[in-house]
C-alpha cells in the first residue's frame, strides 16, 4: 500500500457521550479520509458535525470531555477506546501537529495575548520552536494564501467578522497540518472572501492535505468534495459521493439547505408590501450621516485620528418594507445597524426613529421601537436559560404573565420551545442564532435590524426566520438585514442596497 | 527612540531604589515633578496621575495624621491640642515619606502604563522565561481591558433589549448587578474554549519555544542599564554606610 493510498485518518465513533451528557452525541459515525481528499460533513442544525469535527482533531478528548467507544486512527497508528477509565489518552498538542481544527466560532481560535496578525499566525509555529527566520516566510505566505497580507500588523481585536474566519483559518494552515477541519468555513465572508477560501482548500488538496469541511448546506465547498457524509441526529444517515447522495431522502430529511444561498430554502420573492409606501410615514431615518472609528497613530500612543467607515449616508425605511444591505466584509454594515438603535452615535449627520432624533435618548429607549440582531449570538445572549433570555426586559413592556406567554409564543416561532430551559451557551451555534432572533422579535420593535441573520442557519432554520420576517413586515414593521448572502437578500428583501465607500446604493 | 522594556524597567526601578535611598525631599519632589513631565509628553499624565492619587492620598493622609500630630522626636512645637502637637520635624518626615513613596509609585505606574505588554512578553520569552509565564502576565496586565471590554458588550445587548441606564449612582449599581452573572459565566466559558484552542496550537508542548516578535535592543541600552544598576547599587551602599557610620570606621 503506497502512502498516496493509506488513509490519513480513520475514524469509527460507536458512540460519543459528553460528560453529563443523558443520550450520546454521536452514534455509529464511520469515515476514512485520504491524504489529498476533500470530505465534506452535512448536517442541519445540531447534528453533532461540530462535535464529530472536535473528536476527530482532539478537542473533544475520550475521557477529557465525555466517554468515546470506538476507534480513531492517524496514519496508521490505531487507538481504541472503550470508554473505560484504561482507555488511551490523546496528547492535543501532538494530536495538533497532524491534525487542525479551525471552530465555528473564529474568534475562539486566537491566543488573546498577540498584538498583530502576523504574531497571532505565528502563535503556533513558536510553540513548536521553529526558527524566527523562518516564521517571517511562512507569516507571508500564510497571510497571501488567505488574503490578509494587508493586515499584517492589525490588531486581532479589530478585524470584522469574515478577516477574523480568514485569520483563524491562516493559524491553523501556517503549521501545515496532514489533515484539516474546518467548521463552517465560508460562514460571514465576503463573495471574494469564499473565493479565496475555495482556492486555498483546493491548493491545500492539490498539496495532499485531507481537508474535511463541516456545514450545513451544499456550498461551493462541499461541491468541491469527493465524499460526503450526512449527519442527522449524531448518526451517520448516508455517505458515499456526491452524486449518490444529492436528492437523497437521507439528505432532504437532514436540513441540510441544497445550495449555497439560503434563497433555497425560501419561496419566491415575497410580493411586497400591499399598501403604497409613498402614504405611510417613515419610521426609520438616517440623514447626511458619517462615522469613524478611532484609530491610534502607531508609534503615537494615545493620538487618535479617525477611520471614516460611513460618509454622507441617507437612508430611509417604512413600515412593511424589508430592505437588504449587502457589501464587503469591513465595509461598515453591522456599524450602520448600531446607528439605527444608538449603540454607535455618528459622528456627523442625524437618525430618526418615529420622526424623532435619537441623538440625546438612551439606548434603552430606543429599543422600544428598535431591536437589533447581533452578528454574534454570543455577544446577545447573557441570561440563564432560552426563556429568560426572550423574557428578559419583556415584564416592562407586558407585566409578569404577559412577559411569559410572549416569551414561550417567540421560541415557539423559531422552533426552540423545546430548548426552553436550556442555557444558551450550551445550544448549537445556528440555535443560539435563533434564539437571538426570538429576543428581537418577542419585543415587537417597529424597526427590526438582522445583522447576518441567516449565517449558520440549516433550511429549517432558514425557514422560519424567513416566515418570522414575512410576518413581521405584514404586521407592519420595517425589517433591515445585512448580509453577505446575495441570494438570500434577493429573494427575501423589497429592497436591495450595497454599501460602497461608505454610501449606500440600489442594487 | 524606542526603549526595551527591559530598559525602562531598569530605569524605574533604579530610580525607586535611588530615591529611597537617598531620603531626600526636594529629590523626591524632583523626581515627581520629572515623572509627570515624562507621563505628559507619553500621554498617559492623566491616567498615571489618577491611578497615583488614588493609591497616593489615603496614604499621605495617614501619614500627616501620625507624624504631623504625633511624633516623639519633634521638638520645635507649631501648635497644640491636648496630646496632639504639630511639630516642624514631625512635618518634615512626613512631606520626606509621602514624596519618597510618591516619587516611588508614580516612576512605577509610569512604566507600567508606558510598557507595550506584547514587547515585554518577547523580552521575558526571549530570557528563556517559560511562555506560560508570559501568558500570564499578558492576560494579568490586560484583564481589565479585556473584563471592560466584555462588560461593555453585556450592556450593549442589554441595553438593546431595553435596559435603560441613566446617571443615578443606584440605577448603576442596579444595572451592574445583572451585567455581574453573565460577566463571570461568560469568563468561565472563554477560559473553556480558550484551553482548548491553546492547547491545540500546542501551547502546552514542551521542548524550546521560539519568539516572533523581534525587541531590538541596541548596545547604548544595554550599557545604560548597567550603569543604571551599579548607581543604584552604589546608593544603596553608601545608604547603608550613612545609616551605620561605626560599619564604616572599624
Amino acid at each position: 500500500m503506497t502512502a498516496a493510498t493509506r488513509a490519513a485518518l480513520r475514524a469509527g465513533i460507536d458512540e460519543f457521550t459528553f460528560h453529563g451528557g443523558t443520550a450520546p452525541a454521536l452514534r455509529g459515525v464511520g469515515l476514512e479520509i485520504a491524504p489529498g481528499s476533500l470530505t465534506a460533513v452535512l448536517g442541519g442544525s445540531g447534528s453533532g458535525k461540530s462535535t464529530l469535527g472536535k473528536v476527530l482533531a482532539g478537542w473533544l478528548r475520550a475521557g477529557h470531555s465525555g466517554a468515546l467507544r470506538g476507534s480513531l486512527e492517524l496514519f496508521g497508528t490505531r487507538l481504541d477506546f472503550r470508554g473505560s477509565a484504561g482507555d488511551p489518552r490523546i496528547n492535543p498538542a501532538e494530536w495538533s501537529r497532524r491534525v487542525c481544527f479551525v471552530p465555528q466560532d473564529a474568534a475562539a481560535m486566537l491566543s488573546t495575548v498577540r498584538s498583530t496578525v502576523a504574531e497571532e499566525l505565528a502563535f503556533g509555529l513558536e510553540n513548536r520552536g521553529t526558527p524566527r527566520q523562518d516564521m517571517l516566510v511562512a507569516v507571508e505566505r500564510a497571510a497571501a494564501g488567505i488574503g490578509l497580507s494587508a493586515l499584517l500588523d492589525r490588531d486581532p481585536a479589530t478585524l470584522s467578522g469574515g478577516e477574523l474566519r480568514r485569520l483563524a483559518v491562516g493559524c491553523a494552515v501556517i503549521t501545515e497540518p496532514d489533515v484539516l477541519v474546518l467548521d463552517e468555513p465560508l460562514a460571514s465572508l465576503d463573495a471574494a472572501g469564499a473565493a479565496q477560501m475555495a482556492d486555498l482548500i483546493r491548493s491545500l488538496v492539490a498539496r495532499g492535505v485531507a481537508v474535511v469541511v463541516l456545514g450545513h448546506s451544499v456550498d461551493r465547498l462541499a461541491l468541491q468534495a469527493g465524499h460526503w457524509i450526512v449527519l442527522d441526529g449524531g448518526i451517520a444517515t448516508a455517505a458515499g459521493s456526491p452524486a449518490h447522495i444529492m436528492g437523497s431522502p437521507e439528505l432532504d430529511a437532514s436540513g441540510v439547505r441544497l445550495s449555497a444561498p439560503a434563497a433555497s430554502a425560501l419561496p419566491a420573492a415575497p410580493p411586497g408590501p400591499a399598501f403604497n409606501l409613498g402614504d405611510v410615514p417613515v419610521i426609520l431615518e438616517l440623514q447626511g450621516v458619517g462615522f469613524g472609528y478611532p484609530a491610534a497613530s502607531p508609534g503615537r500612543p494615545g493620538r487618535a485620528t479617525e477611520n471614516a467607515v460611513l460618509r454622507d449616508l441617507d437612508f430611509s425605511l417604512r413600515p412593511g418594507e424589508i430592505v437588504a444591505i449587502t457589501g464587503p466584509n469591513g465595509a461598515g454594515k453591522s456599524t450602520l445597524l448600531r446607528l439605527f438603535n444608538g449603540l454607535l452615535r455618528p459622528s456627523y449627520g442625524d437618525v430618526r426613529v418615529g420622526g424623532n432624533s435619537i441623538a440625546s435618548m438612551p439606548v434603552g429607549g430606543v429599543a422600544a421601537s428598535v431591536g437589533l440582531l447581533f452578528q454574534q449570538p454570543r455577544d446577545q445572549l447573557f441570561e440563564r436559560t432560552a426563556l429568560r433570555e426572550v423574557r428578559f426586559g419583556l415584564r416592562q413592556l407586558l407585566g409578569s404573565e404577559g412577559a411569559d406567554a410572549r416569551a414561550r409564543a417567540a421560541l415557539e416561532d423559531v422552533g426552540l420551545s423545546a430548548a426552553a430551559s436550556v442555557h444558551p451557551a450550551d445550544l448549537p451555534a445556528s440555535q443560539q442564532r435563533l434564539l437571538a432572533l426570538a429576543s428581537v422579535l418577542a419585543r415587537d420593535p417597529a424597526v427590526i435590524a438582522l445583522d447576518e441573520p441567516s449565517v449558520g442557519l440549516d433550511r429549517h432554520g432558514v425557514e422560519r426566520l424567513g416566515r418570522a420576517v414575512e410576518q413581521a413586515a405584514a404586521r407592519g414593521k420595517g425589517v433591515v438585514l445585512v448580509t453577505h448572502d446575495a441570494g438570500y437578500a434577493r429573494t427575501a428583501a423589497y429592497r436591495n442596497l450595497q454599501i460602497d465607500a461608505g454610501r449606500l446604493r440600489e442594487v | 527612540m524606542r526603549l526595551h522594556p527591559f530598559t525602562a524597567l531598569t530605569a524605574a526601578a533604579c530610580t525607586a531604589v535611588a530615591t529611597t535611598a537617598a531620603a531626600s525631599w526636594p529629590l523626591s519632589v524632583a523626581v515627581v515633578v520629572a515623572t509627570a513631565v515624562l507621563a505628559a509628553r507619553a500621554r498617559v499624565a492623566g491616567r498615571v496621575l489618577f491611578a497615583a492619587a488614588v493609591t497616593m492620598a489615603p496614604l499621605c493622609l495617614s501619614l500627616l495624621v501620625l507624624h504631623g500630630l504625633f511624633f516623639p522626636e519633634g521638638r520645635t512645637v507649631l501648635a497644640e491640642w491636648g496630646p496632639a502637637r504639630v511639630t516642624a520635624e514631625g512635618l518634615e518626615f512626613a512631606l520626606d515619606l509621602a514624596t519618597r513613596t510618591s516619587a516611588c509609585v508614580l516612576v512605577l505606574l509610569l512604566f507600567s502604563f508606558t510598557v507595550s505588554v506584547p514587547d515585554l512578553v518577547s523580552a521575558l520569552a526571549a530570557r528563556s522565561v517559560p511562555p506560560q509565564f508570559g501568558f500570564v502576565l499578558a492576560s494579568t496586565l490586560t484583564l481589565v481591558p479585556a473584563i471592560a471590554a466584555r462588560l461593555d458588550r453585556i450592556r450593549q445587548a442589554q441595553e438593546a433589549r431595553g435596559l435603560l441606564l441613566r446617571g443615578g449612582l443606584l440605577s448603576r449599581l442596579g444595572a451592574l448587578r445583572l451585567q455581574m452573572v453573565p460577566l463571570v459565566l461568560g469568563l468561565i466559558d472563554d477560559a473553556g474554549i480558550r484551553a482548548q484552542a491553546l492547547e491545540a496550537r500546542g501551547f502546552g508542548a514542551p521542548g524550546p519555544h521560539t519568539i516572533f516578535r523581534h525587541v531590538e535592543d541596541p548596545p547604548r541600552q544595554r550599557i545604560f542599564r548597567a550603569v543604571a544598576l551599579v548607581l543604584a547599587a552604589m546608593a544603596v551602599v553608601l545608604r547603608l554606610l550613612a545609616s551605620w557610620p561605626e560599619v564604616a570606621s572599624p
